[in-house]
């Protein structure tokens, strides 16, 4: 998909939006009544659905169990029809596990788990569509289900995720620039913009770029 | 910003087919590019104007298929859609959009992109069962229609496609948007860029169209004055069968030529009758100038298109790279440059090359390769580079070339070959040959006369009367060239691919090496030299002939003459003769008896031999622009008219008589392989201006034969002015045709005849060093000499045919030497008058005489200069010259009208008439061509002849000083540069300081100072050698 012209010679791309431009954002909480958050969330074509649980005391082995903070669980999935071809494995699969290792990083920053002691909360986190920033739109979707559950947190978590063409960057890839061979950088922060998370993967060294992308993730988030 | 949705369907990397959505944002505001916009779009960069007739929204199928034609910067307003862009992108790959974006990007081109997909209200979903093309159209069609809306239908639209359902079914929909098809255009385009040229066909049927007299087989002559548009085929003689065709067949324009080149063997087919035309007798000024009149034909005569060419004559062209304004830039590392040829009948060759830059406003040698039918330019390649036009040393190399000239330095193996003659080692005479030849060092009384200061002086003279006082003895002694020069050599090989010295205006390149040209072979006086002789035993009083001798010889030259001091020695008149200054008075007075009385013996001797020849009808021509060929002793001084000194035609009758009798010699011994020369005689129509214009001045001139038309020609002679005889001599030489070397094998002995000369047989033997075909007559002799004694062919000799080759190369060579010579005359004129301002410059004025009339203007000679040229009476803006009472011309509006002997202009002034032979005033200028090199151009000042405020210079005078002075300021130029050079030197030390170079006489300067010293010598010898010749 080399020949794609990701950004056009009078600033469009693909999808006839312009770099810094978000795809369109819907959101839903508290889809279901049994959890004790959730949340539904669509980032353009991604469409993500957040559910916790807890806190709650440990369950399974209660060897885990911290003195002085909640454990985080997180799972993420994705369904096995969210992508243009049918998905053999939803879950367990390596890129699954590190997205979920990343979130509970992630999430373990932000909700103030000292309050918390000797119980657990559990994020689980599917992907209905994947259209591009899985990642970042997983982030935003469990955000949001915290706060549905009401867990305090010292801050919100949003997510997004910056390619870099042309000497530009570009705010929240779809799948097809994903795939157009852009080097891409996802942050995760907290609003006081202190970086909380981030992962990046491309083909540019992200230094140079990095710096560019990061202002633009600010800007956007 | 709307959300909607787009359902493709890709293929995955397995090849399965998936079926993949992806989000599609519309807006309200994308900018449109149209400085005519109301709703404050936000365009930057490119804008479309506003004060167009139309927008132009080419479709999809039109960006893809026709974008060169978009291309042109002619159309204004196109507005590319973004559907389009894509479409070209998937269906034409990157080059061709890249192009487009260059396109778009290039601000000369005035065209923009109009995002419509991404507009909310031009953009249209792909419906169900639409298939692509009709989406794109109707896309391409609502984003017309958008635009039309958003700039309040202040501007029409037309969308331009190929598809005729589209317009059939958009056509008529909004009242602004105008939906036409491509077929006009494509029409147009078909005719001008798809095919420029119809194809060639092929051999076989050329073969038998020529056989059944359908077309006709003939060389290409591209005219020197239309080379845009007149070009005549010279059919070969059997094709002449028909009376019409003895013309040669003309070929209108460029489409009929059909991408022949000058000199190519071509098959032409004749067109109807009705199609004829005529040739254009009005002058021309300059190029490419075509004056739509068609009144100024002559009668049509037989016209034809060419169908194929048989043969190539493609050569070595000189080029000069045009300077670059940005029109012909393409992508950086091949650029595809259109060069102007110096031959203004060569069309401009497109020249692929990176260089562009570094090569712009100079000459280049290229070579033609291709032509294809679609182009309409060759394609050529570069070779060598000569150097930035306008430069002598460039313009000269550009004559050598143009003219097929290739004289490189003689090579060390052909040095090799040559004898050694240095003060420690000196050449002597090998006593086998002075066995084998005669030896009239001590028995003859041997002499040369030649110009001063000659160098390679190949014939001398001995007369003498024998004892009992009935008999002289006339001996003819030429340098025996054949000796030192043995066939098959190096140097006999190059010397036959020369065939000639070139003599420049300022240079000459040998034939022979120096050592043999200059000195070996040259006889100079007081030392031994071989010689070839021939020598007569005439009756003392009849001068018939009782014997003749040929034969190898060994001479000492006594004297060495130059042609004044001869002449001064015949006057009477006290002479001081070099060889003689060291004598006592007794001595040296009694030897000055000698020689004198040998002189005028030999005057006497060629006076009676001038008066044998004046009686069977030879010519006495004059030649300015074209050489003379009947000036055949030295038509090196051909440049500097002769002086009409006695003795020159004394020593030319002299060597007249020598080639005849050796004519005479090798035709009777080898009657089917002799080179001998022949001078065809004149067709009758061609003097027809010769008696046209002598009759306006009432001679009447009798062309039937050369001898009437050598006492016509006396008989015309204008006791006021002198220069009639000699413009109409000039006349009859420009009707002569050209005088040709042949083997007799090829010729019956009727056609042998030499027009000029009057001698049934004549033939080249007296200038060996600087004439090849000299040294083959040489070689013919020595084998008829020694078949005499018997003893037998050395080895066998050129048969008929491979004489007859190479008496055809050795014509065709002359013939260069000859356009060469006359180039770099005319090269030298045009850079004398470059440097003098023709507005205040006194030498630029001349009087000029009038030799012909045409229909607007007239052709005069300057004889001051010896430049001809026409004058035109009417110029470009229609004005014509108007005499004022006190002669002098000015450009007003009026008429010209042409009568036989005079022309006549009528303006509010009155009349103004010029007739022919008037001497009238012109003012010369250069007329700079930098393509093609420039030429001189005259305008009348008065009708009035010029007196000059000086006494008039002599026409030699005017001529060697014109090269001395052109020769001068090229050296001054060089100087300067060297000084500049110089001048230069002490910014560099501080570089070379840090580089720790040496300081500056460091042994490279040195070499280098000394190459350039020898440099200079070498120039300053040549142009001694010049200036005497």
């Amino acid at each position: 998909m080399a020949g794609l012209e990701l950004l056009s010679d009078q600033g469009y791309r693909l999808d006839g939006r312009k770099a810094t431009e978000l795809r369109k954002v819907q959101a839903r909480m508290g889809v279901f009544a049994q959890a004790d958050g959730s949340a539904y969330l669509e980032q353009g074509n991604t469409k993500a659905l957040a559910v916790v649980y807890g806190p709650h005391e440990m369950r399974g082995s209660r060897s885990r169990a911290r003195h002085d903070r909640a454990v985080i669980n997180c799972q993420y999935s994705m369904a096995t029809f969210s992508t243009a071809e049918r998905k053999r494995r939803p879950h367990g699969d390596r890129k699954s596990t590190e997205m979920s290792l990343h979130l509970k990083q992630t999430f373990e920053a932000a909700v103030m788990t000292q309050l918390y002691p000797r119980s657990q909360i559990d994020i689980y986190v599917k992907i209905l569509q994947s259209d591009g920033g899985n990642y970042s739109v997983c982030v935003n979707a469990a955000t949001l289900a915290v706060i549905d559950a009401g867990i305090p947190m010292r801050d919100y978590v949003c997510a997004c995720t910056v390619g870099f063409v042309d000497e530009t960057p570009l705010a929240d890839l779809c799948y097809a620039e994903e795939s157009g061979g852009v080097s891409s950088l996802a942050l995760a922060l907290l609003a006081p913009w202190r970086t909380d998370r981030s992962a990046a993967d491309g083909r540019q060294a992200p230094s140079g770029p990095l710096r560019g992308s990061d202002r633009s993730c600010h800007d956007s988030l | 910003m709307i959300k909607t949705e787009k359902i493709l369907h890709l293929k995955s990397s397995r090849g399965r087919k998936v079926r993949v959505v992806r989000e599609h944002y519309l807006r309200e505001r994308v900018p449109c590019c149209s400085c005519l916009c109301q709703a404050a779009c936000d365009n930057d960069g490119k804008v479309l104007p506003g004060d167009l007739t139309h927008y132009v929204v080419p479709d999809v199928g039109v960006v893809v298929d026709y974008l060169e034609i978009l291309e042109f910067r002619e159309l204004q307003g196109v507005v590319f859609t973004q559907t389009a862009c894509q479409a070209v992108q998937h269906s034409k790959g990157r080059r061709q959009y890249n192009r487009l974006r260059n396109l778009l990007k290039d601000p000369r081109h005035d065209c923009v992109l109009f995002a419509n997909e991404f507009q909310e209200y031009s953009y249209c979903p792909r419906e169900k069962g639409e298939s692509q093309e009709q989406w794109q159209t109707r896309c391409v069609y609502s984003a017309a229609v958008w635009y039309h809306n958003h700039l309040a239908g202040m501007m029409d639209i037309v969308m331009i496609t190929e598809d005729r359902d589209a317009i059939a079914q958009y056509g008529s929909l909004n009242a602004g948007v105008y939906v036409i098809s491509v077929q006009a255009l494509q029409e147009k385009e078909s005719e001008a860029s798809q095919k420029e040229y119809s194809e060639h066909l092929p051999a076989e049927v050329l073969e038998a169209g020529i056989k059944s007299g359908r077309y006709i087989k003939g060389t290409l002559n591209i005219s020197k004055h239309r080379p845009q548009n007149e070009a005549s085929i010279m059919t070969d003689g059997l094709s002449n069968k028909s009376t019409d065709l003895s013309r040669g067949v003309l070929v209108d324009g460029g489409k009929n030529r059909n991408r022949a080149v000058h000199g190519d063997v071509v098959v032409v087919e004749l067109l109807p009758k009705s199609e004829w035309r005529g040739k254009v007798t009005a002058l021309t000024e300059g190029q490419g100038e075509e004056k739509g009149g068609e009144e100024n034909e002559s009668q049509p005569m037989p016209t034809g298109r060419v169908v194929g060419i048989l043969q190539r004559n493609w050569r070595d062209y000189v080029v000069t790279f045009p300077p670059r304004d940005g029109t012909q830039s393409q992508s950086r590392n091949s650029q595809r440059i259109l060069a102007v040829p110096w031959d203004r009948r060569i069309p401009k060759i497109r020249i692929s090359t990176q260089q562009a830059d570094a090569l712009q406003d100079h000459r280049v040698v290229v070579r033609i390769d291709s032509w294809e039918s679609t182009s309409l330019y060759p394609n050529g390649h570069s070779v060598r580079v000569l150097g930035p036009a306008g430069e002598l040393e460039t313009e000269v190399q550009t004559i050598l070339i143009e003219n097929g000239i290739h004289v490189a330095p003689f090579s060390d193996a052909q040095l090799r070959e040559m004898p050694v003659n240095s003060p420690e080692k000196p050449w002597t005479i090998d006593p086998a040959q002075a066995a084998e030849r005669r030896d009239l060092r001590e028995s003859h009384l041997v002499f040369s006369i030649d110009p001063r200061g000659c160098e390679d002086v190949d014939d001398t003279l001995s007369v003498r009367s024998l004892p009992g006082g009935k008999l002289l003895e006339l001996g003819v002694h030429i340098a025996d060239v054949t000796h030192f020069v043995t066939e098959g050599s190096l140097t006999d090989l190059e010397a036959r691919l020369r065939a000639t010295t070139y003599y420049l205006a300022d240079r000459r390149y040998d034939m022979l090496p120096a050592v043999l040209s200059a000195d070996l072979c040259s006889l100079l006086g007081g030392v031994d030299r071989y010689a070839m002789s021939v020598m007569w035993e005439l009756d003392a009083h009849t001068l018939a002939v009782n014997k003749v001798w040929y034969g190898r010889t060994i001479i000492r030259s006594s004297y060495q003459l130059h042609y004044e001091l001869a002449q001064a020695l015949l006057n009477g008149e006290e002479a001081e003769v070099p060889e003689l200054s060291e004598l006592g008075p007794e001595e040296k007075d009694a030897k000055l008896a000698e020689l004198t009385q040998a002189l005028e013996m030999l005057t006497h001797v060629a006076r009676q031999l001038r008066a044998q020849r004046d009686r069977g009808g030879a010519l006495e021509l004059e030649g300015v622009e074209v050489r003379a060929q009947l000036d055949e002793q030295r038509n090196i001084t051909a440049l500097v008219p002769r002086q009409p000194l006695e003795v020159h035609e004394t020593v030319a009758e002299c060597m007249i008589y020598a080639n005849h009798w050796v004519a005479r010699k090798i035709q009777e011994t080898f009657p089917h392989q002799a080179l001998l020369r022949r001078h065809p005689p004149p067709r009758q129509e061609f003097f027809s201006q010769l008696v046209d214009s002598a009759k306006a001045r009432g001679f009447a001139i009798d062309t039937r034969t050369n001898k009437a038309l050598a006492d016509s020609l006396d008989q015309a002679m204008d006791p006021q002015d002198p220069l009639v005889n000699r413009l109409l001599r000039m006349m009859a030489t420009a009707a002569m045709s050209q005088a040709l070397y042949f083997s007799t094998g090829l010729e019956s002995q009727d056609q042998f005849y030499h027009y000029g000369l009057a001698l049934d047989r004549y033939t080249h033997f007296t200038s060996p060093i600087r004439r090849y075909a000299d040294i083959v007559v040489h070689r013919l002799l020595t084998a008829a000499i020694d078949l005499e004694r018997e003893a037998g062919l050395g080895k066998t000799l050129a048969n008929n045919k491979e004489l007859e080759e190479m008496a055809q190369h050795i014509n065709n060579k002359n013939m260069a030497a000859q356009r060469a010579q006359k180039s770099s005359t005319a090269l030298f004129q045009c850079l004398y008058f470059k440097e003098r301002d023709p507005q205040t410059d006194p030498s630029c004025v001349a009087d000029a005489v009038i030799y012909s009339i045409r229909n607007n203007g007239i052709l005069v000679f300057v004889p001051e200069y010896g430049v001809k040229g026409p004058v035109y009476m009417k110029n470009r803006d229609g004005q014509v010259v108007a005499a004022g009472p006190d002669g002098s011309c000015e450009w007003q509006s009026g008429s010209v009208r042409q009568h036989s002997d005079h022309i006549s202009t009528t303006s509010s002034c009155g009349t103004s008439t010029f007739r022919l032979f008037d001497h009238i005033t012109v003012r010369i200028a250069v007329h700079s061509a930098p393509f093609h090199g420039d030429s001189l151009n005259l305008e009348v000042v008065s009708n009035k002849p010029h007196r000059s405020p000086e006494p008039q210079q002599t026409p030699s005078q005017g001529r060697s000083q014109l090269v001395q002075e052109v020769v001068r300021l090229a050296e001054e130029a060089s100087q300067q540069a060297q000084e500049k050079k110089a001048a230069q030197r002490p910014k560099l030390s501080k570089e070379e300081r840090e580089f720790r170079q040496s300081k500056t006489p460091n042994l490279y300067s040195l070499l280098e100072e000394v190459r350039e010293l020898a440099l200079m010598d070498m120039d300053t010898a040549a142009q001694v050698c010049a200036t005497t010749a």
